[in-house]
């Protein structure tokens, strides 16, 4: 049930920003990935920044992945990929507190919501910047046999 | 075919537009106006981006030089055209199609009405907060009126987008007319809570592009641009929560 809800999600949000037809259920499949891994180390007993760190960087890594082998640009499965797990329900507890004035939760829970978005967003820098690397790894290395011969 | 200056600028100018005007990231712009100007036969080519507009500077085989600069104000999310703007310039580079073929189909792109019409976008909207309230363990009627907020709040940026003008207008909107939403459903069945509709109706305002595409320019060390997008990603959510928080604060007292 939860699985299909994440999977609605993401083919919703690949519908809102216009990707293209074809790669929508690809994106999707990246959302649902995500959400399992958080879900399942959540379980597993980490903590809600932890867990939506590792899943970012799985969004990252097979966002490059599909975007290598389909030619087509990686902005296209980071964002239905990452959308599930924004803190969303955080957000609004955070806001819950600071209208009824209890000031000290919200602090607390706002700062939860932050440290959050910020493993997500940290997540898929890692995930990309790595690949990036490892790219460039390979075309220099590649360069070097071509000085050789 | 001998293609002259004007139109190597023109044809690269044009591309850079469309994908800035429909949210791509800075190095891809740039990367993808040196391509199509340099397929086309420039000898040097220097562009920069930034989310408010593109420069670019083609020399040519004679040495000669011109500049062109454009404007970007109205900007949309559409990564259909960008992914097509990326496949034509590949197409470019290998030779596959010809300048005049080339512009047409920038001209098509930048025309066509891609993607889905207000009905369906609505749906899907209505389908991200419906999902977001299932996974917030809502119940039946919940997760129905999460779905009514979410499209709601598309409704309203359909009519938002119309009027142009105001930045973070929309989300400060979407923001009060989601929490009116769930105010409104505890109202009348009090035993219903508003919470999953509120968290199910702000998910399609999350600045999902404006978040991305600041990572991705830190990345490719265009700092100027993700500054400016993370900032925009900061507001869009500042406007959002001050929406919600304002409907919730008159409703709790």
């Amino acid at each position: 049930m939860k699985i299909a809800a994440v999977f609605l999600v993401s083919a919703s949000i690949g519908i809102l920003y216009r990707i293209p037809r074809t790669l929508v259920v690809y994106a999707s499949l990246v959302g649902v990935a995500a959400w399992l891994i958080m879900y399942y180390t959540m379980i597993a007993g980490a903590t809600v920044v932890l867990a939506d760190f590792l899943a970012s960087i799985a969004v990252g890594i097979m966002a490059e992945i599909l975007a290598r082998s389909l030619k087509k640009p990686a902005t296209i499965f980071i964002i239905p990929g990452f959308i599930p797990l924004v803190p969303g329900s955080d957000a609004y507890t955070t806001m819950l507190y600071m209208v009824k004035g209890q000031y000290v939760s919200g602090v607390s829970m706002g700062m939860q919501t932050m440290l959050t978005a910020s493993a997500i967003a940290f997540g898929i820098f890692v995930s990309s910047a790595m690949f990036k690397l490892v790219i460039n790894y390979k075309t220099e290395s590649s360069w070097q046999n071509v000085d050789k011969s | 075919m001998k293609i002259s200056l004007e139109e190597m600028v023109s044809l690269g100018g044009l591309a850079g537009e469309i994908m800035l005007k429909n949210g791509a990231e800075t190095y891809r712009i740039e990367e993808t106006m040196d391509h199509i100007t340099k397929a086309c036969g420039a000898l040097k080519v220097e562009s920069f981006v930034i989310p408010t507009g593109v420069f670019l500077t083609v020399t040519d085989q004679a040495g000669r030089s011109l500049t062109a600069m454009r404007r970007v104000r109205m900007r949309t999310i559409n990564l259909d055209r960008i992914a097509k703007v990326n496949e034509l310039s590949r197409r470019l580079v290998d030779q596959r199609i010809e300048y005049t073929n080339a512009l047409a189909i920038l001209q098509y792109i930048s025309r066509e009405r891609t993607g889905f019409s207000l009905m369906p976008t609505m749906l899907a909207s209505g389908t991200i907060g419906g999902g977001t309230a299932i996974l917030q363990n809502a119940v039946f009627f919940e997760i129905v009126a999460a779905f009514l907020a979410a499209m709601l709040v598309r409704y309203i940026a359909h009519v938002v987008s119309r009027l142009q003008g105001a930045q973070f207008a929309f989300e400060f909107l979407g923001g009060m007319a989601v929490a009116f939403c769930g105010a409104l459903l505890h109202q009348i069945w009090p035993d219903l809570s508003p919470d999953a509709v509120i968290i199910g109706g702000i998910m399609p305002l999350v600045p999902g592009v404006a978040i991305t595409n600041a990572i991705r320019d830190v990345i490719a060390g265009d700092l100027l641009s993700s500054l400016s997008r993370g900032l925009e990603a900061v507001l869009t959510s500042a406007a959002v929560a001050m929406g919600v928080v304002i409907v919730l604060a008159f409703y709790g007292w």
